[in-house]
């Protein structure tokens, strides 16, 4: 039945009934749900399958069943076999264009899209047997999910390897060129030198500005020419990319998250996933990035997999053409962004899962799980850093730790928590204030000097001169015989083979770096309060991984030294006593990192799949968890919103946040349009003509309208959106003879047909006849949970069975704000 | 016309470059220097060691040994296990291709900018005034001659037009969204 549901006759379909009939009204709904979508020509027709089967039981409900009977026999009368008549269906040519779009900034409705979608796709099935070329039309569509994703895969995986590599270039182009081959960074010039020395990394054939310009390696006329340089280029890049910005795709600027949620639960923003957007955010990215703000690609990247995953979808109209199903694809593509932002694709799919995604079925899952597999699969490919993994600061460990260390970690998180919390405050209140100051009049300029003071102040510190990731995987590494830097400079003996690396004093040149680094913590801290933001693309996930394993470092040096200096003491357990693989600083480093993040986006189970995949060690899910947690509770406690959260709250889009509990006692009749003294606009099912129709939907501004048996009754018969209403009446105009503006516009019944009137208008197409209802003494919780459950639009309000009112989701969004204490007129779209 | 030079100018650019010619693959190892090991002294200074060898030869025996083995003779136990070797590849050609695309790119942006800012302007109003003067006269019949092939390219030309123009109104209703009324992406 459920593969050839369309292939049964008239008769057949009589008895199916029949029998669903004398079964009783409980299984009704289940029995006719294959064969509801076969109706008949003249008659009007049901459009999703739910009214259908509730007008049967509402028939069959009633006392007297002679008139049900009576109807029912009418219908399957006028049968005449196969017609078939689809809502959504492509290929119709009755199809009114444009249905089923959505304007820009509304709220889309997921049950009428997945119910399109479900109609769509049984008409497929049935084509199906028609002839080859319908098979292989089926077969397409059968597989275009993961085509789709599939492509979205490929392509972010080159995108990104576009980026890494830009990006590496052009950070080095601010301190020096490869002569001989311009396209080079840094360290692939010196690729195959081994005159390397480690003081400064550079090689013959890498020259800095300073040599170009004659002067020597050294003093300070070659310190001024760098300096000067590293600031020129920084401001160039910085500019470029916020003039790109501005005069191509504006929607391009900052981190894309918040939006990205936005949009997965239910929000259309025109624009936002275009192909100018696109372009524009990658090349101002790798400026961004290149000209040395406090900024990461990580966030944004996942803005660029979305923008991929829409624009691909356009290829395949299952999904280009229905927006709750293009979700879907856009789901996976967060989960590719993440994917190979930090290659971590487990990661990126539970990133997805928890962070961005608001609709997440299994299907889904798979499907982001392939994408993120095939993405990750692609940048590996590529191969961007030189060394096999798809982000530069991949570690990899293999240190046990103790039990004691716990402590540290858990004091980590705490100190995570509170840098993430300061983080936040800050960063809103800059942002308020940019939005309701003079400041924001200025956005060129403001990205300029943010540019030209983090370029000023960060050249000096070795620490925050170099690019972020590197300085993180200088962090994350431990001190072996390959790392030179300061950090690194312990009192060790490398004669002793047996112990290569044992803990040790630390050096002047240790305490140094830990002085230069809690520089660097401030300043960082400190550039990207006022960086995150600012009119060109930047993410936030390195710039906090940066503080977390700055901070880190610093604890677990602490730490170190204590067991050298204690190596006795009960806390060590005696495990410290024999000087090898005690405490690992670069652990600590990770550890930190993880708690910093963790507390500013308040990632939890994700955030620890992503640092694990990082280190590739298991056995450090146990402090990585400790951190996270911790870190997420001091969150908590200081402030109750991460940054997405926070900006998305900030800039009032229409989101309904799944994770809030709704704790209010009010009722659905306190919530719902219209108030008190007001009336509510509706439309009776046949006796409004096409004049009062248009005189209604000039005069109010509603986004659609009650369609009830009559004014007087208020019995309800079904919803009807105003952006359809508006386009099927300029087609009917346009297409259908004799419609003027005495037609009678007919949603529902059976009309008496006047003489001399002229033909009616048949709107019944566009009739939502299965809109939810709740009575008006529902509780509010239950109304909230509808809303983000379903993800509705709207739900109407009944009393005694009559048509009381309309609750839309920015009621809910606006009530939920006043119950807050908070404004509701911040709300700004619907 | 611009876009064959800008197409002559890319190959030859690219063709020029591809004479420097550098490794895909190498054995990097660090090693304490041998002074080290032999006078038992403290020091920090490493000295790094790149072969092009293949990657089950990236080790002490195949990089180091040939060149510091008459140095630290009979001491290659002590010396060899403090040593780093990390076999490397990357795609030369990859990274050229993708530098010199980000390079046009951003090129292309930039002329592109230009131009919307300096030139367009003069451009549209010419066009305007042409427009109207066209209408004013409102004789059709003088367009003969090439007609048949010009409309065609007019056609072209004007969808293009068309669409240029709707996308300059989209990004000038997201510059008022998002620069004038700040309802968005603050």
């Amino acid at each position: 039945m459920e593969r050839f549901p369309l292939k049964s006759s008239v008769s057949k379909m009589g008895t199916t009934y029949q029998s669903v009939y004398k079964k009783g009204t409980n299984g009704g709904r289940h029995g006719d749900e294959d064969t509801v979508d076969i109706t008949t020509g003249p008659r009007e027709v049901p459009t999703t399958p739910t009214s259908h089967g509730t007008f049967q039981l509402y028939d069959h409900g009633r006392p007297s069943n002679a008139s049900a009977n009576s109807y029912i026999a009418q219908y399957f009368s006028t049968s005449t076999g196969d017609a078939v008549i689809f809502t959504g269906m492509q290929g119709d040519t009755d199809e009114i264009p444009g249905i089923g779009q959505y304007d820009d900034f509304h709220t889309i409705d997921w049950q009428r899209d997945i119910a399109r979608d479900r109609m769509r796709h049984r008409y497929i099935v049935k084509k199906r047997q028609d002839s080859i070329w319908n098979l292989i039309k089926g077969a397409h569509d059968a597989w275009s999910g993961w085509v789709c994703v599939l492509l979205v895969g490929v392509c972010t995986g080159v995108v990104a390897g576009v980026i890494d590599i830009g990006a590496s270039w052009m950070t080095d182009l601010k301190f020096g060129i490869c002569p001989q081959a311009f396209w080079f960074n840094r360290e692939q010039c010196c690729w195959s030198n081994d005159e390397i020395t480690f003081d400064h990394g550079n090689c013959s054939q890498w020259m800095t500005w300073a040599q170009l310009f004659g002067e020597s390696k050294e003093g300070v006329g070659a310190y001024i020419i760098s300096y000067l340089f590293y600031i020129v280029w920084a401001l160039l890049f910085a500019a470029l990319s916020a003039s790109l910005v501005r005069m191509f795709a504006p929607y391009a600027c900052g981190s894309g998250i918040p939006e990205i949620k936005t949009i997965l639960s239910g929000f259309i923003i025109r624009g936002y996933l275009g192909k100018w957007t696109l372009i524009i955010k990658v090349v101002g990215l790798i400026l961004s990035v290149s000209s040395g703000l406090s900024l990461g690609k990580e966030g944004p990247m996942v803005h660029i997999a979305s923008c991929l995953g829409n624009i691909l979808s356009y290829l395949f109209p299952k999904y280009g053409r229905n927006e709750a199903k293009k979700r879907e694809i856009l789901s996976a593509a967060a989960a590719a962004g993440v994917s190979v932002a930090f290659g971590a694709p487990i990661g990126g799919v539970l990133f997805s899962l928890e962070e961005v995604s608001y609709y997440f079925p299994l299907k889904t899952l798979w499907r982001s799980f392939f994408c993120a597999l095939i993405a990750a699969f692609i940048l590996r490919s590529i191969n961007p850093f030189g060394n096999e993994h798809s982000v530069l600061f991949f570690v990899e460990y293999n240190k046990p730790w103790i039990f004691f260390e716990l402590i540290p970690f858990v004091g980590l998180g705490i100190i995570g928590g509170c840098i993430a919390t300061i983080f936040i405050k800050a960063n809103i209140y800059w942002c308020r204030y940019r939005k309701y100051s003079k400041l924001g009049q200025y956005p060129v300029t403001e990205v300029l000097v943010v540019t030209l003071v983090t370029a000023i102040i960060a050249y000096p510190n070795p620490y925050t001169r170099m690019n972020t990731s590197q300085l993180i995987y200088l962090l994350f590494n431990q001190c072996g015989i390959s790392n030179s830097d300061p950090l690194c400079d312990y009192n060790r003996n490398f004669t002793d083979v047996n112990k290569a690396i044992e803990k040790a004093a630390a050096g002047p040149g240790v305490y140094q770096a830990i002085w230069l680094l809690m520089l660097a913590l401030v300043l960082k801290l400190v550039m990207t309060v006022f960086t995150f933001g600012i009119k060109v693309p930047c993410g936030l996930f390195i710039p906090s991984l940066a503080l977390g394993a700055i901070a880190g470092r610093i604890v677990g040096i602490g730490v170190e030294q204590l067991a050298y200096k204690y190596p006795k003491i009960w806390l060590f357990s005696g495990e410290c006593s024999t000087g090898d693989d005690c405490i690992t600083p670069g652990l600590y480093a990770m550890v930190g990192a993880a708690a910093v993040l963790g507390g500013v986006t308040r990632m939890t189970v994700s955030l620890v799949v992503i640092m694990f995949e990082l280190t590739g060690g298991v056995r450090y899910i146990v402090p990585l968890m400790a951190a996270a947690m911790a870190s997420k509770w001091v969150g908590d406690a200081l402030g109750r919103q991460g940054i997405y959260d926070a900006h998305i709250a900030l800039n009032g889009y229409p989101f309904l946040d799944s994770k809030d509990e709704f704790q209010h006692t009010s009722l659905a009749a306190d919530v719902m349009q219209p108030k008190r003294n007001e009336t509510l606009s509706v439309i009776t099912q046949d006796s409004m003509t096409v004049d009062d129709v248009e005189t209604l939907l000039k005069e109010t501004e509603h986004n659609g309208y009650p369609v009830v048996v009559s004014k007087e009754s208020q019995y309800l018969v079904g919803f009807v959106l105003r952006r359809d209403l508006n386009l099927a009446i300029a087609n009917a105009r346009r297409t259908v003879e004799g419609i003027t503006g005495q037609s009678v516009v007919v949603f529902a019944g059976s009309p008496q047909q006047g003489v001399m009137s002229p033909p009616q208008l048949m709107l019944s197409r566009i009739l939502d006849m299965a809109p939810i209802t709740v009575t008006d003494q529902t509780p509010m919780e239950t109304v909230v949970d509808m809303f983000r459950k379903l993800g509705l639009r709207q739900t109407l309000v009944t009393h005694n069975g009559r048509l009381l009112g309309v609750i839309t989701k920015k009621d809910v969004l606006r009530h939920v704000k006043q119950m807050d204490n908070e404004d509701p007129n911040s709300v700004l779209f619907n | 016309m611009i876009i064959k030079l800008f197409y002559i100018v890319f190959v030859i650019t690219c063709a020029t470059l591809v004479s420097a010619s550098y490794e895909d693959k190498r054995c990097k190892c660090v090693c304490p220097s041998p002074a080290a090991v032999l006078n038992n002294t403290v020091g920090s200074d490493r000295k790094l060691y790149i072969g092009n060898v293949p990657p089950n030869k990236c080790n002490c025996d195949g990089v180091i040994l040939p060149r510091v083995g008459e140095l630290i003779k009979g001491r290659e136990q002590e010396f060899c296990p403090r040593c780093e070797c990390k076999y490397e590849n990357r795609n030369t050609t990859i990274i050229k291709v993708v530098v010199i695309i980000v390079i046009w790119v951003i090129m292309l942006l930039v002329a592109y900018m230009g131009f919307l800012i300096c030139l367009d302007p003069l451009i549209n109003k010419r066009a305007k005034a042409s427009y109207q003067e066209h209408t004013n006269e409102d004789d059709e019949s003088t367009i003969s001659g090439p007609s048949h092939h010009m409309g065609a390219r007019g056609n072209v030309l004007n969808r293009v037009t068309h669409q240029q123009d709707k996308w300059k109104r989209q990004v000038r209703e997201q510059r008022r969204n998002i620069y004038d009324r700040h309802t968005m992406l603050n």
